[in-house]
């Protein structure tokens, strides 16, 4: 699904660069579930950049889907967003004066899709994650945990090959974060290929393969036995 | 554009910033409005002046003998020019296609008794034509004809305010009114948008008046109208023809400006037209600095929004928004500020002229108003405003990275 290969990133910083990824080499297959770790500074929130296409990388290659990711325009790269990832962020980023379904409808708007449909969509994953009674709420009225979860579903509206999550429990408790942890594993159980960043040890065994990133290289990549989230909730 | 979502977002980013709005729209419905009433009020001095000036048809010339100021073709300087009859005629043969109307005028004055009542006016004594040129509205009766002048009849159409006088309450139609001890039969009453002056004067035939006056052919002035299809220059270069035409006739030099005049109501005119117009472009000038603050305005504070927003338009991207949509967005809601507080003041400057305009009938100002195309022009305006406005907050939206969703401050 995934496939990245010899990936180079460096920032100008006034008048020396700082190189922040020095030649990565991954691949992710359909159905994962995976932990990409690191301390800050090690380069994972650069890595999680390119890989959203919100940045583009200074030389290596990066194949989506089969799709090689190179030189993409502002209007394609969202094109391809729009198609190919769905964002989970740490912060939620709902947008507040929009209903729970109304933000998760927001991708399929951009994709054009026809405001019944979209609507009927929306209400689906918004059920999916158990927000059904809370369609018509803001953000503003539902709790941490709760906004986590629309913004899962608005995520997986569009239906994309991959969902990438930003530390989604960075902003959460530990009971929340096991919820949300115990949605993202049975969305993963269903088949959709997930990465997720984070720099907590308990979550990042909640998934089926750690990689280790250290000072813009991959020190560790192993696959682990899964902690269901299930248990702790 | 007519999405329900992008007006459901700008609703709603108004709505968030009511303050903020009412703010910068006021400076663009303040611009509206005084633009607006800058021009009602040009507007209503066009019509003020047009309006004193209506009372004679626009497309007169007058032709008035002079005193010769130099000499010419064996005579001497200050020779007294008289017009006769034949001079009209001479004109009316002379020039067929470009005259409309045409009336001598012969003026005199009459004590005028009707009953016990007397009173001094002023007759002047004229072809039917010169109903037309002076725009005479007779309210009861008729004016002098042609049958009138042929027979010199001694007939008068008297104004509003002479037939007060005379004849208080009664129907002065059929009466006879002594001028000057002769008796002369009433046939028409008129009335004058001028001033009371204008209403205590006395129309008569003009065969008539020569008569009395010892059979004179003598005439005070010549009154017409040209064809009413001549522009501004048409009708000039006539007046020069016509005044080229009578100089020679009655061996006037023809450098000698005083001894006839030929006087053109479109010169006047154009000059009132032309002060107008210069009143109308400082008027749009003035509104139009204003309005460019509004401009700013409104341009400021949507940089102002767009900052604030720029999590959000970050996470809009990172969702797969594409710049043109959140150009698009910024834009109409730019857009639809500056219009919706442009047709706010466009609105106020309505009432208050519909309210107060009626109120100003003075000579100089009357019915100042807001044109349809007034309208027009200042929706246009705001569109093009609100555009103007909304370009470089918007371009600085499509530039905002979609990194920035990632970034938790």
């Amino acid at each position: 699904m995934i496939e990245i290969k010899d990936l180079h990133k460096s920032y100008r910083m006034g008048s020396n660069s700082l190189h922040v990824l020095k030649g990565i080499n991954f691949k992710v297959d359909d159905g994962e579930l995976v932990a990409i770790m690191g301390s800050s500074g090690s380069g994972k929130s650069t890595l999680l950049n390119i890989l959203g296409m919100l940045d583009g990388a200074d030389s290596g290659e990066y194949t989506l889907d089969n799709v090689p990711i190179k030189n993409l325009s502002e209007t394609k790269a969202a094109q391809y967003r729009n198609k190919f990832l769905g964002f989970i962020f740490q912060s939620f980023n709902l947008i507040n004066y929009k209903s729970a379904v109304e933000n998760v409808a927001l991708p399929l708007y951009y994709q054009k899709v026809p405001r019944k449909e979209r609507q009927e969509k929306a209400m689906k994953y918004l059920d999916r994650v158990g927000l059904k009674p809370w369609a018509t709420h803001l953000p503003s009225e539902l709790s941490g945990g709760q906004k986590q979860r629309v913004a899962i579903a608005r995520a997986m509206a569009a239906e994309p090959k991959v969902l990438l999550a930003d530390e989604p429990t960075g902003a959460l408790d530990s009971k929340t974060s096991y919820e949300v942890m115990d949605l993202i594993q049975k969305i993963n159980d269903e088949g959709n290929t997930i990465l997720v960043v984070t720099h907590e040890e308990d979550i990042a065994h909640m998934c089926k393969r750690i990689v280790h990133l250290k000072d813009g290289v991959i020190v560790e990549d192993k696959k682990i036995e899964q902690v269901r989230a299930e248990q702790y909730v | 554009m007519f999405d329900r979502d992008i007006w459901q977002e700008i609703f709603n980013t108004l709505k968030t910033n009511k303050l903020r709005t009412f703010l910068t729209g006021f400076s663009v419905g303040w611009a509206i409005f005084i633009l607006v009433m800058l021009l009602a009020s040009v507007n209503g001095m066009e019509n003020g002046f047009v309006g004193q000036f209506n009372d004679d048809a626009t497309n007169s010339i007058f032709v008035r003998p002079g005193t010769t100021s130099k000499a010419y073709a064996g005579f001497e300087a200050n020779r007294r020019i008289q017009l006769k009859n034949d001079d009209l005629e001479y004109i009316k043969q002379s020039f067929p296609d470009d005259i409309e109307y045409i009336s001598a005028r012969y003026n005199a004055n009459a004590t005028a008794r009707y009953k016990s009542e007397t009173g001094s006016y002023f007759v002047q004594a004229t072809h039917p034509d010169h109903q037309a040129i002076e725009k005479t509205l007779v309210i009861a009766g008729r004016y002098v004809n042609e049958a009138d002048v042929v027979n010199k009849a001694k007939v008068a159409v008297i104004g509003r305010k002479v037939a007060e006088d005379l004849f208080k309450k009664e129907d002065p139609l059929g009466k006879f009114v002594e001028f000057n001890g002769l008796p002369f039969r009433v046939i028409g009453i008129f009335t004058d948008d001028g001033d009371d002056n204008a209403e205590r004067r006395i129309y008569a035939p003009i065969s008539t008046y020569q008569r009395i006056y010892g059979n004179t052919n003598d005439i005070n002035m010549i009154a017409l109208t040209y064809n009413p299809t001549y522009d501004l220059t048409k009708a000039l270069e006539f007046s020069r023809r016509l005044e080229d035409l009578m100089k020679r006739r009655h061996k006037i030099d023809p450098e000698d400006q005083a001894g006839l005049y030929v006087w053109n109501y479109a010169e006047a005119f154009e000059n009132i037209s032309s002060f107008t117009a210069v009143l109308k472009g400082i008027g749009i000038g003035v509104g139009f600095l204003i309005l460019i603050s509004g401009i700013v305005g409104i341009g400021n504070i949507m940089v102002f929004t767009i900052k604030e927003r720029t999590k959000e338009i970050g996470v809009r991207k990172a969702l797969g928004a594409r710049p043109r949509q959140i150009i698009n967005l910024v834009l109409l809601e730019s857009v639809f500020i500056t219009s919706l507080s442009g047709f706010v003041g466009l609105f106020f400057a309505w009432i208050i002229l519909a309210a107060l305009g009626p109120m100003f009938q003075t000579p100089a100002f009357s019915n100042p108003s807001v044109s349809a195309s007034t309208v027009i022009t200042a929706t246009i305006i705001l569109i093009i405003a609100g555009v103007l406005a909304g370009l470089l907050p918007a371009m600085k939206a499509a530039n905002v990275k979609p990194i920035v969703a990632l970034s938790d401050k």
